[in-house]
C-alpha cells in the first residue's frame, strides 16, 4: 500500500506545487521558489526510490471510463506503467528538472513574473511525469497536450514582447499539427485493436499485422506524427528554435532535456508494435536522418548562442529517432536520450550563465575571450561541448556511436547522414565554443562580463560530472542496458572518429584565432533552407487567401442557408405554439385525438 | 431494515409535521421546512441500510412492492430531488406568502413542506410499484398532492389557472389509466406485472386487441405524467403558473417516477414479441414527435420558465427514445443515467431561475440580461446548467445523451437518432440564448439596479454542490454508472 502511494506522490506533488504557487506565490519570491524546489525534490526522491527499489511496481489503476459499446470495450484508466523504460526516464526527468529549478533561482532573480514562472515549471513537470508514467495512449495524449499548454505558458513568459508571444503561439500551433495525427493514429489503432493500453498493444499489434499490415503501418505513421511535432522533426521542426524566446532554463529543461524527448520516449513505448512494421520503421528512419542532417547544417550558420544549441537539439533528436528505427531494441535510442538530456541541459545552463554574464546579449559575435572572465563556465561549457561532439570518453561518444553502429549493421543509407552530421556537429559546437570563449572581446559587455552566482554554478557542476560520466558502461548501464550489435568492424570506429576530427579541425582553423566576423557565409544555411519563409508564404498567401474565400462563402452562402433554415425552424416552432391555445377544452380535445392516434397505431393491422 | 419502512417513516413524519404546524402558530414556518429537509435526508441515508431480502416474494402480500436495486436507486434519486425542492421552497416562501389571502403574514406556507413529503412518498411507492393497483394508488397520491401544490398561490391567477388545468386534464388521465387497468385485468385476470409478463409469453393472439386497447389507455395516462406528445399541452401552462419549486419537482421527480412505472410496464408487456413490435413502433413515433414538439416550440420562447417547460418535453422525448430502444438491453441504465443528469442540471437551472425570478419579480428571459455582470456566480451556475441540458461534453448531460443515443444506435433506431440530433441542434439554439442574455445583452433600463442577487447560505451550498457534481460526473461518470443495475 505504501509503495503504491509513491507513484501518486511522484506525479501529483508538482501539481500541488503549481496550485500552491498560483494561490500564494505572489506573496514572496522565496515562497514560490521554495514550494517549487520542494515539490520537484519530492518527485526526485520518489523517482530515485522507485528506481533503486527495482523491479516492476504494481500500482492499482483507476478506471476513468469503462463502457461497452457495439461489442467493443471502451476502457480508459488512469494508471502507472512503471518498468525498465519509465523508471530510468523518471530519474532523468526529475533530476534534470530539480537542477533546473535550483538554477532558475539565480537566473530569474531579476526577472518579472517570478511566481508565474515557477508555477509554469511545476505544471510542466507534472505533465511530463504524466507522459512518462502513462499506461495507455489516452492518458499519454492528455499529458502530451498538457505539456503543450505548459510549454506555451513558459515560452510566452515574456508575453509583453511580441516575438515571445508569437513563438509561443507558433510552438503551440505546430505541435497541434502533429498532435492531430497522433490522435488519429491512436483512434485508428484502437478501432482495430480495441485497446489503448501499451501492455496489450504488444499482443494486439501482431493480430492487426496478420489481418491488415497496412493498417498498423498507417496507424503507427500517424502516431509518429505526434513525435514529429513534439520532438521537432523535419518538417515540423520550425517551432523549436523560435521557442528560445523563453527564459533560458526553460529552453534547457523543455526544449532540450525533457519535453522534446517525449516524442522519442513515446516511440520507445510503442516500439514492440513499431518493430512489426518495416515500412513505418523506414519512414521513421528517413525522417530522423533528414532532420539530423538538415538541422546540423542550419546550426553551422546561426549567430545566436541559444539558436545554435536549439538546432543541435533538433539534430540530436534526429539521432534518437534513427536509433529507434535501426536497433533491435528501443534502449539504444533511450540511451542517447539519457546522455543527451544531461549534456544538452548543461550546455543550455552554461549558455544561460554566459547570457546573464553578458547582460542578456545572445549574439556570439559580440562575445569573446570569456574564458578569463568566466573560467568555471568555460570549463563546464567545454565538457558539454566535448560530450555533444562525441569526443571519447565523454558520454555523447558512447550513445551516438552506438546508434551509428546499428545503422551501419542495418546497412541503411541513413547511416551516411548520421556520419556526416558528426562532422557538422563538431564543427558548429566548436565554432560556438571558440568564438564565445577565445579570441578578442568583441563588445563592451564581453569586456566586463562576470561569473554567475553559485546557485547557478552548482547545478551546472553536477550536470558536468553527469555529462562526463553517464556514458561510461559501468555507470550508464546501471540505468539502461543498451543492446550492442555484434561484429562491428574496427574501421567503422575510425571512420566516425575521422569525421569528428575533420569537423573539429575545420572549426579550429576558422575560428580559434578569433576573427571579428564569420569568415564563411552560406545564406542557405543561415536562412534555414528558407523553410520558415516557405511556411510563412504558405500561411499568408495560400491559407490566408483560402481563409478569405471561406469567410466570404461563410458569410454570404452558408449564413444565408443557415438563416433560411433557422427561419423555417422558427416559423415551424411558432406554428406549433399556435396549438398551445391555453384553453382547456382544446387541450382535452388533443387528449382525445391523441388516444385515437394511439389506438390507431396499436390496433390497426 | 424492511424497505417498506422508508415510505412509512416518511409519511408518518409528514403527518407529524402537518399536525404540529396546524396547532402551533407561533413557530416560524421555515422551521418546518428545515425539519422536512432533515427528515428527508434521514430517510435518504436509511436507504443504504435496507435489506431487500426481507421482501420475500413467497410472503404473498408483498407481491405489489418491488425493492430491487432499480427501485432503491430511484427512491434515493427522488429523495434527493425532494431535498432540493424543500430547500427551494424555503427560499421561495416569501413569494408564496405574498399570494396567500391570509391575515397573519407567515401563515399558510407551512403545508407546502408536508405536501412535498407526501408527494415524495408517493413517488417512492411508484418506483416500487409492481402491481397495477399499486401503480394507480401511488400515482394518484402524487397527482392529487400536486393539484394542491400547483394551486398553492391562491391569490395568483396564473397559479389558480394552472391548478384547474392540471386538475381537469389530470382527471382525464386518471380515468384513462383506471379504464386501461380494468381492460387488462379483464383480459388476463391479474394486475401483477411479473405475472402479466409470464402469461403474455404464451398467449392466444385473439386476446391482443383487448390487451393493446388496455395498454394504450394506460400509456396515455403515463404519457400525461411524463409529458409526451400529444398529452403534453398542459406542461407549459402549468409549469409557468405553478410556484417555481413545484415546477422543479414536477419536471424532475414526477417525470422520473413515471418513467420507472413506464419501464416496469413495458418490461412485462414486451415479453411477447408480437405485441412488442407494435408497442415499440408506437413508442418510437411518440418519442420522435415529442422531441420535435418540445425543441421546436422552445425556440420562440421568451419566458425562461416556459422555455424550461418545453425543454422538459424535449427531454421526455429523449427518454422515450431510450425506452423505444429497449431491445438494445442498454436502455435501462441509459435512461437511469439520463434522469440523474437531468436531475442535476434541471434542479440547478430552476434553482437559479427561482432566485432571479424572486428578485426581479418575473421569469421573462429579458430579466436575465446582464446577470453575468450583476451576479457572476449565479450566471456561471446557470451557464453550466443549460450547457448540461444542451448536452455539451464535460457536463453530466453529455453522458446522458451519449448513453441514450448509443443504445438507440444499437437498437438500430436510425430515424429516431436523426430526429434526436436535429432536436439537440435546436436545443443548442435556445439554451445558448440564455447564456447570450446573461453575458452579452446589456441589462435593460428599468432593472438597472445592479446590486447582486442575495441568496441564503444553504441555498448557495445547494447550488454549488449541484454545479460541482454536474462537472465531476461530466468528466468521470463511473460512480453513477456503477450504481445503476
Amino acid at each position: 500500500m505504501m509503495i503504491a502511494a509513491i507513484p501518486w506522490i511522484l506525479l501529483l506533488s508538482p501539481l500541488v506545487g503549481c496550485v500552491l504557487i498560483l494561490f500564494f506565490g505572489r506573496a514572496s519570491k522565496l515562497l514560490s521558489s521554495g514550494i517549487g524546489i520542494f515539490c520537484a525534490g519530492l518527485s526526485l526522491l520518489c523517482a530515485w526510490f522507485l528506481w533503486l527499489k527495482g523491479g516492476v511496481v504494481e500500482v492499482p489503476s483507476f478506471p476513468w471510463v469503462d463502457y461497452t459499446s457495439f461489442g467493443k470495450q471502451f476502457r480508459i484508466s488512469i494508471g502507472f506503467l512503471l518498468d525498465d523504460l519509465s523508471l530510468p526516464m523518471l530519474v532523468v526527468v526529475t533530476t534534470v528538472a530539480f537542477l533546473v529549478f535550483i538554477y532558475s533561482v539565480g537566473y530569474m532573480a531579476q526577472e518579472e513574473g517570478y511566481w508565474r514562472y515557477f508555477a509554469g515549471l511545476c505544471l510542466f513537470l507534472f505533465s511530463m511525469l504524466g507522459i512518462v508514467v502513462a499506461e495507455n495512449f489516452v492518458m499519454m495524449f492528455l499529458f502530451w497536450e498538457l505539456v503543450g499548454v505548459s510549454s506555451y505558458i513558459l515560452i510566452g513568459h515574456y508575453f509583453r514582447r511580441d516575438s515571445a508571444a508569437d513563438a509561443a503561439k507558433q510552438a503551440f500551433t505546430v505541435n497541434r499539427v502533429g498532435d492531430f495525427g497522433f490522435l488519429l493514429g491512436i483512434l485508428l489503432i484502437w478501432l482495430y485493436s480495441g485497446t489503448f493500453s501499451f501492455n496489450d498493444l504488444k499482443g494486439k499489434a501482431q493480430v492487426i499485422t496478420d489481418a491488415a499490415p497496412w493498417l498498423l503501418t498507417t496507424g503507427l505513421v500517424l502516431v509518429f506524427l505526434g513525435t514529429v511535432g513534439k520532438s521537432a522533426q523535419f518538417p515540423l521542426h520550425v517551432w523549436l528554435p523560435n521557442s528560445m524566446e523563453g527564459p533560458t532554463p526553460v529552453s534547457s529543461l523543455l526544449h532540450a532535456a525533457t519535453m522534446v524527448a517525449a516524442g522519442v520516449y513515446m516511440l520507445a513505448r510503442i516500439f514492440p508494435a513499431l518493430s512489426l512494421s518495416p515500412i513505418a520503421l523506414e519512414v521513421v528512419s528517413w525522417v530522423g536522418g533528414i532532420t539530423c542532417f538538415l538541422a546540423a547544417l542550419m546550426g553551422t550558420q546561426q549567430n545566436d548562442i541559444k539558436r545554435i544549441l536549439a538546432y543541435s537539439t533538433i539534430s540530436q533528436l534526429g539521432y534518437m529517432v534513427i536509433g529507434i528505427s535501426v536497433a533491435t531494441a528501443s534502449t539504444v535510442a533511450v540511451f542517447h536520450l539519457f546522455t543527451h538530456a544531461f549534456f544538452k541541459c548543461l550546455l543550455f545552463l552554461c549558455a544561460g550563465s554566459v547570457i546573464v554574464g553578458m547582460h542578456h546579449e545572445q549574439d556570439i559575435w559580440k562575445m569573446g575571450s570569456l574564458k578569463n572572465k568566466m573560467p568555471l563556465t568555460f570549463i563546464m561549457m567545454g565538457i558539454g561541448t566535448f560530450a555533444l561532439a562525441g569526443v571519447p570518453p565523454f558520454s555523447g561518444y558512447f550513445s551516438k556511436d552506438l546508434i551509428l553502429e546499428w545503422a551501419w549493421i542495418k546497412g541503411t543509407p541513413v547511416f551516411w547522414f548520421g556520419a556526416i552530421t558528426i562532422a557538422l556537429t563538431t564543427f558548429y559546437i566548436f565554432r560556438l565554443f571558440f568564438v564565445v570563449f577565445l579570441g578578442p572581446p568583441r563588445s563592451d559587455e564581453a569586456k566586463h562580463a562576470q561569473e554567475s552566482p553559485r546557485v547557478m554554478l552548482l547545478p551546472m557542476l553536477i550536470l558536468s560530472i553527469l555529462s562526463l560520466t553517464v556514458g561510461w558502461p559501468f555507470i550508464g548501464h546501471f540505468f539502461i542496458q543498451p543492446v550492442h550489435p555484434e561484429h562491428v568492424p574496427l574501421f567503422l570506429r575510425f571512420i566516425l572518429i575521422g569525421f569528428l576530427a575533420v569537423g573539429a579541425l575545420v572549426a579550429y582553423l576558422l575560428y580559434a584565432k578569433g576573427p571579428l566576423k564569420d569568415p564563411i557565409q552560406v545564406a542557405v544555411f543561415e536562412n534555414r533552407f528558407y523553410i520558415d519563409n516557405f511556411y510563412d508564404w504558405l500561411v499568408k498567401e495560400i491559407q490566408g487567401r483560402f481563409a478569405g474565400i471561406c469567410a466570404f462563402v461563410d458569410r454570404w452562402v452558408v449564413d444565408g442557408f443557415v438563416k433560411i433554415a433557422s427561419g423555417c425552424v422558427w416559423l415551424f416552432g411558432f406554428c406549433l405554439r399556435m396549438l398551445q391555445v391555453g384553453n382547456i377544452q382544446a387541450y382535452a380535445f388533443y387528449f382525445g385525438a391523441g388516444i385515437l392516434l394511439i389506438f390507431f397505431l396499436l390496433l390497426s393491422k | 431494515m424492511n424497505p417498506i419502512l422508508l415510505e412509512a417513516v416518511l409519511v408518518c413524519y409528514a403527518f407529524l409535521l402537518l399536525l404540529v404546524e396546524a396547532f402551533n402558530s407561533r413557530m416560524p414556518r421555515r422551521y418546518f421546512g428545515w425539519a422536512a429537509v432533515v427528515g428527508t435526508t434521514v430517510v435518504f441515508f436509511m436507504t443504504f441500510f435496507v435489506d431487500s431480502s426481507k421482501m420475500n416474494p413467497e410472503a404473498g402480500y408483498y407481491g405489489f412492492y418491488a425493492a430491487d436495486t432499480l427501485a432503491i436507486l430511484f427512491k434515493r434519486f427522488i429523495l434527493l430531488v425532494s431535498v432540493c425542492v424543500l430547500i427551494m421552497a424555503i427560499e421561495f416562501a416569501p413569494v408564496l406568502v405574498r399570494y396567500l389571502p391570509v391575515e397573519k403574514p407567515d401563515a399558510g406556507s407551512g403545508e407546502m413542506y408536508s405536501l412535498v413529503l407526501f408527494a415524495c412518498a408517493g413517488m417512492m411507492w411508484m418506483a416500487s410499484a409492481q402491481n397495477f393497483v399499486m401503480i394507480f394508488v401511488s400515482v394518484e397520491l402524487v397527482t392529487i398532492t400536486f393539484y394542491v401544490m400547483v394551486a398553492m398561490m391562491r391569490g395568483n391567477r396564473a397559479s389558480l389557472e394552472a391548478g384547474i388545468k392540471f386538475l381537469i386534464l389530470g382527471a382525464i388521465a386518471t380515468s384513462l389509466n383506471v379504464y386501461g387497468i380494468a381492460w387488462i385485468f379483464g383480459t388476463l385476470g391479474t394486475t401483477e406485472l411479473p405475472e402479466i409478463g409470464a402469461i403474455l409469453q404464451s398467449i392466444d393472439s385473439s386476446l391482443f386487441p383487448s390487451l393493446l386497447f388496455g395498454f394504450g389507455l394506460i400509456f396515455a395516462g403515463i404519457s400525461f405524467k411524463v409529458a409526451a406528445f400529444p398529452f403534453q399541452f398542459w406542461v407549459p401552462d402549468v409549469y409557468q403558473g405553478a410556484p417555481t419549486p413545484v415546477t422543479a419537482f414536477l419536471s424532475v421527480g414526477s417525470k422520473a417516477s413515471a418513467f420507472v412505472v413506464l419501464m416496469r410496464v413495458l418490461e412485462s408487456m414486451l415479453s411477447n414479441s408480437e405485441l412488442s413490435s407494435k408497442i415499440l413502433f408506437m413508442l418510437s413515433l411518440v418519442a420522435g414527435v415529442t422531441i420535435l414538439m418540445g425543441n421546436l416550440s422552445a425556440i420562440p420562447q421568451t419566458n425562461f420558465k416556459r422555455l424550461l417547460a418545453y425543454s422538459s418535453i424535449a427531454h421526455a422525448g429523449y427518454l422515450l427514445m431510450g425506452a423505444a430502444s429497449i431491445v438494445s438491453g442498454n436502455s435501462g441504465p441509459a435512461i437511469a443515467y439520463y434522469l440523474m443528469a437531468y436531475l442535476i442540471s434541471n434542479m440547478l437551472a430552476f434553482g437559479v431561475l427561482l432566485v432571479v425570478g424572486k428578485s426581479t419579480g418575473s421569469d421573462e428571459l429579458v430579466h436575465f440580461n446582464g446577470l453575468g455582470k450583476k451576479s457572476p456566480w449565479l450566471a456561471t451556475a446557470l451557464t453550466l446548467a443549460v450547457l448540461s441540458l444542451a448536452g455539451l461534453p464535460f457536463t453530466v448531460g453529455f453522458f446522458g445523451k451519449f448513453f441514450i443515443f448509443s443504445s438507440a444506435l444499437q437498437a438500430q433506431q436510425f430515424i429516431l437518432v436523426g430526429i434526436g440530433i436535429l432536436g439537440i441542434g435546436c436545443g443548442f439554439y435556445y439554451y445558448l440564448k440564455v447564456i447570450r442574455a446573461m453575458f452579452w445583452l446589456p441589462a435593460s433600463k428599468e432593472q438597472s439596479i445592479s446590486s447582486p442577487i442575495e441568496i441564503s447560505k444553504p441555498y448557495a451550498v445547494m447550488l454549488i454542490l449541484l454545479s460541482i457534481s454536474l462537472i465531476i460526473f461530466g468528466v468521470y461518470p463511473e460512480p453513477i454508472f456503477n450504481l445503476i443495475p
